[in-house]
């Protein structure tokens, strides 16, 4: 049962995550466009244009093709940006436990991250435009691609973990409180660095971002799913974008880098709370930059046929290679063989 | 069986009256921030056409996808998978029943092998 007290702090706990989803995700966009910049050995924007883009977006028209599905089209960027918002109340933020974690663990985190993709997909066929129509058709195999690595390195960590002894393995406090690391022995410290470039490809191709873009590809679809958007529709989607990029970065904190600044340093509670929040968007930002930023200026865009190829063949091998290690890790001491 | 508390599956746990009652909150307050922009635009003027880098608009049936073309790309980049798996599918009941029992067969051993 739900209490009133419950509810509220459900309802608190949304508005607070909002903000706070909103407000960072830009900041992190503004971020991957000034280091992608620099990269480039150009100055690039202020961080804060990603603000100064929300706010000119506002005030321009918000255009309905003819042919779109009206409702649809209008429905989706709202969707898409609530729903990667919501995935944020299920993932640890610093040292500050899930407001959801007791409701929901990391397999519903891995449903709830098809959410935003099927909006644009949505969205895209409403569009009534045949480069919408295509790009919605590639987001949908892009997604397809994708699932099936993630799945595998969700399974593995918890799988090790819960091998470990640990009680509620896919909970995503139980994997912050006991880093793979920690737990698993040689072998399963490489098996997990295996998981972790996997989980770095999953991430662009969630963000539909370089190499992984085809359903938006400016060059070939002129934006493709988004090719119609525009005014307040394309700032829900834009704003969605930032709010995914934390998400996903979360994630891989949450599983892989899970440290905390107090859990090194003995510091005063609320000192320690700060510190914990700023060294978690230091390591969102990290992850970000490998995983974003960096493989987006280094890298060309995949085909769609090729995108299906490096998850589904390529990382798919990779990860259940480090699921077999993780298993080996865990298998082979206690058949008395030392590693 | 309580409708409202959380289901747990022995490994993992949701509760979807939560996410509802998050999402219904949430999408609340982007629907604020979505209707603070602007709702006019120039109805039935070239701005609605779609935009086909200023090439005329297709004939519909033309640039639809349909559902074989749905998942192109994933049966692309498969088609090693694909190209000996589709003859398979010859639509005859013969064939269908037969691989039916040739695969019963095959558990059969392994089970009774292994077991």
């Amino acid at each position: 049962m739900i209490g009133s007290w419950e509810l509220a702090l459900i309802v608190l706990s949304a508005v607070i995550v909002t903000v706070y989803g909103i407000v960072v995700g830009l900041f992190l966009l503004g971020i991957d466009r000034k280091l992608a910049a620099h990269m480039q050995a150009r100055v690039g924007p202020p961080i804060r244009q990603p603000f100064i883009d929300l706010r000119k977006l506002l005030i321009k028209e918000n255009v309905v093709p003819d042919n779109a599905i009206a409702w649809i089209f209008n429905l989706a960027p709202v969707v898409a940006l609530a729903s990667s918002i919501v995935i944020l109340l299920y993932l640890p933020i610093g040292s500050i436990y899930p407001p959801l974690g007791a409701y929901g663990d990391l397999i519903l985190v891995m449903y709830l991250l098809t959410i935003p993709a099927l909006c644009m997909v949505a969205g895209g066929f409403a569009s009534g435009s045949p480069y919408a129509s295509i790009g919605a058709q590639r987001e949908m195999v892009t997604m397809i691609a994708y699932e099936f690595p993630l799945a595998i390195v969700v399974v593995a960590v918890a799988w090790r973990l819960a091998a470990a002894g640990i009680q509620d393995p896919f909970t995503l406090g139980s994997i912050a409180a006991h880093p793979i690391w920690s737990v698993a022995g040689p072998l399963g410290i490489v098996g997990g660095l295996l998981l972790l470039l996997v989980m770095a490809a999953v991430t662009p191709a969630e963000l539909s971002r370089i190499p992984f873009d085809t359903q938006e590809a400016e060059t070939e679809l002129a934006g493709g799913l988004l090719v119609e958007y525009s005014g307040k529709n394309l700032a829900m989607f834009s704003l969605s974008q930032g709010v995914k990029t934390l998400v996903m970065a979360a994630i891989v904190v949450a599983i892989f880098i899970p440290w905390n600044i107090s859990s090194l340093v003995l510091l005063p509670e609320g000192v320690a709370l700060v510190a914990d929040l700023l060294f978690f968007l230091g390591k969102v930002i990290l992850v970000m930059f490998f995983s974003v930023s960096l493989v987006r200026v280094a890298m060309a865009r995949f085909q769609i046929n090729q995108v299906v190829s490096v998850f589904w063949i390529y990382l798919g091998l990779i990860g259940l290679v480090g699921l077999l290690l993780l298993m080996a890790d865990a298998a082979l001491p206690a058949a008395g063989v030392i590693i | 069986m309580d409708l409202i508390a959380s289901l747990y599956t022995g490994s993992g746990y949701w509760n979807p009256l939560v996410w509802l009652i998050a999402i219904v909150v949430v999408v609340v307050i982007v629907y604020l921030i979505w209707s603070r922009g602007e709702s006019g635009y120039k109805k039935g003027t070239l701005q609605t056409t779609p935009f086909i880098s200023g090439n005329p608009e297709p004939e519909k049936s033309g640039v639809h996808i349909p559902g074989g073309n749905l998942y192109w790309g994933y049966t692309e980049a498969l088609k090693g998978y694909y190209s000996r798996l589709v003859p398979l599918h010859t639509g005859r009941l013969n064939d269908y029943l037969l691989w039916y029992l040739g695969v019963t067969a095959i558990i059969m051993v392994v089970v009774v092998v292994t077991a």
